[in-house]
């Protein structure tokens, strides 16, 4: 398997969002090549989504005299055994119907609206889970403008492969002792750390299991291959990775006694996972490497800045 | 064609007569409000780390990103740690009294607000457990989920006796909240800070304009044609939310097995295995291995996994299939949460699976509930004032609009 695919400056991932949903561990490379990564616009300028709102109107929380009469009582199988919703009390309110001719159009309006407004949004969301497709390659922006940023979503759990690859953030610091001299520490594994803290723990932190990891993943998404930034998520992610690294050497008390760290450098290292013992499939190679450069510190990041 | 007519019509008339599923849009509410009450208890100590200002991902940080997406997050309205943490406490407090079902569509708001705040400033910490809880906390706002096991629906249940008996009863803490909560979002409004995309504020606005009609529509006799009206509109509204629910749940399974069929391990069977030995998500390496000892067992986990998130969506038209693949899928959610040690997107998961469970069900679920609430308070030595209460009176009044 290979390492995650470096990002390319028109990436769909890298100038568009795809930011939620981070746990899949999945490897879209691990499988036959394929076009996900279509350019689609990357300007994101969004309508207030009106349609949406007027429904919520009517929705009262204050007890109300129109008292609903009661429900089946539950000594009376209804047809509600069924699958989801099951008709709440029955309709002796007066009722819609009792409603003179413009309430019942207001009513009907009512209906059409969320009636539509539901399809729709079912249908963005539907085009926006979808692999490409002739109507997203078409209709990208619309559908982007409607689904970004809150209805965004990523449901390849574990796919279309599992990651196979056990990837280990390590990182280590060039420290300015307190007696003027500069040394360079060894290597810590950062997700070695990780991995012993949700081993045998029923209810793992998300700064356990997700922070370095999609750390990690962001940075890899949003850089080529030479280490430069594409975008403004790259910078972001630059940032956000050296800051965790900071924070959790500095839990490590990398610096010493008086040391102040100036600089660290990040590397990771991708281990294949090995095959289960049934298949027959050969053994992984050695370990992949990746070296990132050498970041500087700023000096109030250094000093606690990052908690 | 001369039947099809009058089907429609029916149909027309259930959802504009009443909001459908009210004891699935109770267990949904609890459900979704008791994961992210969990979940922000279990940050509790890490909650700097993971959305504070000074945390890794900074509030410099969120700000560009924010700046650049447009999400919406009330923890960029002020700076500072005091903001921070009391957003993170009305957070958790609000999803205890949509849990308790108090003021429920003003809890449901709030509670969305905490969770698009809190994730929408630290999204690269979540997981798929933390996109379902953003989706839901959205559409959770436009269901009329206080129907049955509520605070809301118990008190609707005593005005509505009190009315029998003649009294005049007063609802101070509705008027209150509405006020103080208006005035602040007005004040924020005011002030500029309200950026980003205009969905979510619209939205705010929208329930507070709501929830003042339909107080006002309450109070004056000669409104209850506009009353009728106003509750039919929450109906049909309370109806889209739920069937958008049902299809996003449909959707998440579909797009998760779909895109398993087309991945090699998927196919060669042997997909499931390798999870488990992910460092990330291993927290019981012994386990793992005993679980992918057989390599038929693994295979046939892998198949029967992808075999029911694809069959989900098509197995709702048939009532008793359903359930097992629900049962099945619950099932296999309970032992992602250990085995993977992921134990919040399960619950979340749980609590989206459970919009299908049966009324019947539930209604057991329910009465099974009051029972043992019943046991707890008898051996508590705090009798019920007036004796053990009948399951009739336990079991919640599905009436009222408590939201």
């Amino acid at each position: 398997m290979a390492v995650r695919r470096p990002a390319r400056p028109g990436d769909r991932k890298t100038d568009r969002h795809r930011e939620r949903g981070g746990m899949n561990a999945h490897d879209e490379d691990s499988n036959a090549p394929h076009g996900r990564h279509g350019p689609r616009g990357t300007d994101r300028h969004r309508s207030s989504g009106a349609t949406e709102v007027p429904f919520t109107a009517g929705a009262g929380e204050t007890g109300s005299a129109s008292a609903r009469p009661e429900g089946r009582s539950r000594h009376s199988p209804g047809p509600g055994d069924g699958s989801g919703p099951v008709p709440s009390p029955g309709p002796a309110r007066g009722g819609v119907a009792a409603l003179s001719v413009p309430y019942q159009v207001g009513v009907a309006l009512a209906l059409a609206v969320v009636a539509v407004a539901a399809c729709v949004h079912l249908g963005m969301v539907f085009l926006h889970v979808a692999p490409s497709n002739t109507v997203t390659k078409q209709h990208g922006k619309a559908i982007d403008d409607w689904i970004y940023p809150e209805f965004e979503q990523n449901w390849k759990l574990f796919a279309p492969n599992p990651l196979q690859q056990n990837i280990a953030v390590q990182a280590r610091a060039e420290i300015a002792a307190a007696d003027g001299g500069t040394r360079t520490t060894g290597w810590y594994d950062l997700s070695a750390e990780d991995g012993r803290a949700i081993e045998g723990n029923l209810l793992p932190s998300h700064t356990q299991q997700n922070a370095l990891r999609r750390a990690w993943d962001l940075y890899g998404l949003t850089h080529d291959s030479d280490n430069r930034p594409v975008g403004l998520r790259g910078v972001l992610a630059e940032h956000y990775l050296r800051r965790i690294v900071v924070l959790r050497l500095d839990r490590a008390r990398a610096a010493g006694a008086g040391g102040v760290v100036e600089r660290v450098q990040v590397r990771c290292r991708v281990t294949d996972v090995p095959p289960p013992k049934w298949s027959e499939e050969k053994a992984p190679g050695a370990p992949e490497y990746r070296l990132l450069p050498w970041w500087t510190v700023p000096a109030d990041e250094a000093r606690g800045g990052v908690r | 064609m001369n039947r099809l007519a009058p089907a429609v019509s029916r149909g027309i008339g259930r959802v504009t007569e009443a909001a459908l599923g009210p004891h699935q849009s109770a267990v949904i509410r609890i459900g979704f409000a008791v994961t992210w009450l969990l979940f922000l208890l279990r940050e509790f100590p890490h909650r700097q780390e993971l959305y504070g200002p000074d945390g890794p991902w900074s509030r410099h940080l969120a700000q560009q990103l924010i700046s650049d997406n447009g999400a919406f997050t009330v923890l960029m309205w002020f700076g500072g740690r005091f903001w921070f943490e009391t957003v993170y406490a009305l957070a958790v407090l609000a999803s205890l009294l949509l849990a308790l079902g108090w003021r429920t569509r003003t809890m449901s708001v709030l509670f969305m607000v905490g969770v698009l705040s809190l994730q929408n400033h630290s999204v690269f910490v979540g997981d798929g457990g933390d996109n379902v809880l953003h989706l839901m906390s959205l559409y959770l706002v436009f269901t009329r989920c206080g129907q049955v096991w509520s605070l809301d629906a118990r008190r609707a249940a005593r005005v509505r006796a009190a009315r029998a008996r003649g009294e005049r009863v007063p609802d101070r803490a509705g008027p209150v909240l509405w006020s103080v909560l208006g005035l602040f979002l007005a004040a924020v409004t005011a002030a500029g800070r309200v950026e980003g995309e205009r969905f979510v504020p619209a939205l705010l606005w929208a329930v507070w304009l709501g929830l003042a009609l339909w107080w006002v529509a309450g109070r004056r006799a000669r409104w209850s044609r506009p009353r009728v009206l106003l509750d039919a509109v929450a109906d049909i509204v309370h109806n889209g939310a739920l069937f958008v629910i049902m299809a996003e749940a449909c959707l998440i399974y579909a797009t998760a097995g779909w895109y398993k069929i087309q991945g090699s391990r998927w196919q060669d069977g042997t997909a499931v295995y390798y999870p488990l030995h992910l460092d990330y998500f291993s927290p019981w390496p012994a386990l793992a291995d005993l679980l992918s000892a057989s390599g038929t067992l693994v295979m046939i986990v892998t198949y029967g996994t992808v075999l029911v998130q694809v069959a989900f969506p098509f197995a709702l038209f048939n009532r008793r299939v359903k359930n097992v693949l629900l049962a099945a899928m619950m099932t296999e959610h309970a032992v992602i949460a250990v085995v993977l040690g992921l134990p919040f997107f399960s619950l979340a998961m749980i609590a989206t699976d459970a919009v299908f469970l049966p009324t019947s069900f539930l209604l057991r679920l329910g009465d099974r509930a009051s029972r043992a609430r019943a046991r707890l308070s008898r051996r508590g030595g705090r009798g019920p004032v007036g004796g053990p209460r009948s399951p009739e009176d336990t079991e919640p009044a599905r009436v009222g609009f408590p939201a």
